[in-house]
């Protein structure tokens, strides 16, 4: 598969700047990191509502693109929602591997001095995929025709991402109101036992 | 992150086996992925290099079965170990809920061992965690070698809040399902306390 380009969004920095600079820019880079992925949150629930709206949108824009398959990832590698024909993907595997491959993105970007690369496109003989930040804390994950217009791509994806954030954002709201761990799955010491015990 | 599915009824978590290179994390995940049936694995990932070090990283998912009508999938990683992989290490703790700590028991390898658990703890607080409280199981990997120090030796060193300590033989499959059972367990409870 051909790297073909990496997409970068955020504040402008000289890349010859001195080290200094560049552990300045490491710890700004955490402290962003700090401030809006949440990635130290515990849980994440996906309830049915949000379920089917994240996948409304997701297959709107895999009609659209004619696109072979969309998720919505966790920045950890889960796949959370797919639209489209998983039959000849691991989908787990694909999700395990962007996550990473954008974390490594990331770090590369925070190397030469850039706040984030959000966007990475890879374009082969048949099929191409392209991955997109969300929220630092989600990835769109698209794998497309390779005759398709990447600019076309990247401009549904854009959309969608807006569609996204605002779906995620609000029930995130809602689980910061009511208490987050309400519905989680309550089980005994004994159920634990039944399924860990030698 | 544990990500709750209602849709799919599905637990899923993310466990990172940590520790000095060519200590066994990787040797963990092949005999997990031996032994476990088609239907509760998904592909092992190996991310490494052309002489079979972890570059990256590897991946495994897997089933360990039901609790309450979900079903728990857990997404095992290792890391690199070798030192100057510090970054790929850091990337892989991203939305990790349990880790495993393999270290290798022979006396040569004290000051790895020590210098990989620090590592750990720096990695995790960059991630806003905090070792003291995260999941976290010990494994005292290659107890079957000569050189390997006494248990109690190895616990004083590298303990770090209590945590279960497992005696294993990675390469013969000794103690690999228990420490794995022993971190999938503290992240559930961690999941239900939280309730």
């Amino acid at each position: 598969m051909e790297r073909l380009g990496v997409d970068g969004r955020g504040t402008s920095v000289n890349v010859d700047a001195n080290r200094s600079v560049v552990c300045d820019l490491n710890a700004k880079y955490i402290s962003y990191l700090h401030d809006c992925c949440d990635v130290s949150s515990t849980t994440f629930n996906l309830h049915e509502i949000d379920f089917l709206r994240i996948q409304a949108i997701l297959a709107k824009m895999q009609m659209e693109l004619r696109a072979e398959l969309v998720l919505l990832i966790s920045r950890s590698g889960q796949p959370i929602v797919i639209s489209g024909s998983a039959a000849n993907i691991d989908c787990t595997a694909l999700a395990s591997l962007a996550a990473a491959n954008l974390a490594a993105t990331d770090g590369l970007a925070n190397i030469v001095g850039e706040r984030e690369f959000s966007v990475l496109v890879h374009q082969g003989r048949q099929r191409s995929l392209f991955i997109s930040d969300l929220l630092k804390r989600f990835s769109l994950v698209l794998v497309f025709d390779a005759s398709a217009s990447s600019g076309m791509v990247r401009y549904k994806c854009k959309r969608t991402t807006q569609l996204l954030e605002d779906v995620i954002r609000d029930f995130q709201k809602r689980m910061e109101n009511a208490n987050s761990f309400a519905d989680s799955p309550q089980f005994s010491d004994e159920e634990l036992e039944e399924l860990l015990g030698q | 992150m544990t990500f709750i599915n209602y849709v799919a009824r599905e637990i899923n978590c993310k466990i990172v086996y940590y520790g000095p290179g060519l200590g066994g994390k990787t040797t963990n995940l092949q005999y997990i992925y031996q032994i476990t049936s088609v239907e509760n694995k998904g592909k092992l990932i190996s991310l490494a290099t052309e002489t079979e070090r972890t570059l990256f990283f590897d991946f495994l998912p897997i089933d360990l079965g039901q609790i309450r009508g979900f079903r728990t999938r857990f997404h095992l990683y290792t890391v690199p170990g070798q030192v100057f992989y510090d970054s790929s290490r850091k990337l892989i703790l991203k939305g990790v809920d349990g880790v495993v700590f393999v270290a290798d028991s022979q006396e040569e390898r004290v000051d790895a061992n020590l210098e990989s658990i620090s590592n750990l703890a720096q990695n995790l607080k960059e991630h806003g965690f905090d070792l003291e409280k995260i999941p976290y199981v010990l494994q005292l990997n290659k107890r079957d070698l000569p050189s390997a120090m006494p248990l109690e030796d190895m616990k004083q060193q590298l303990l770090v809040k209590g945590e279960p300590v497992i005696e294993a033989v990675a390469t013969q499959g000794v103690g690999v399902l228990t420490t794995l059972k022993a971190v999938a367990r503290q992240v559930l409870v961690e999941l239900r306390k939280s309730a």
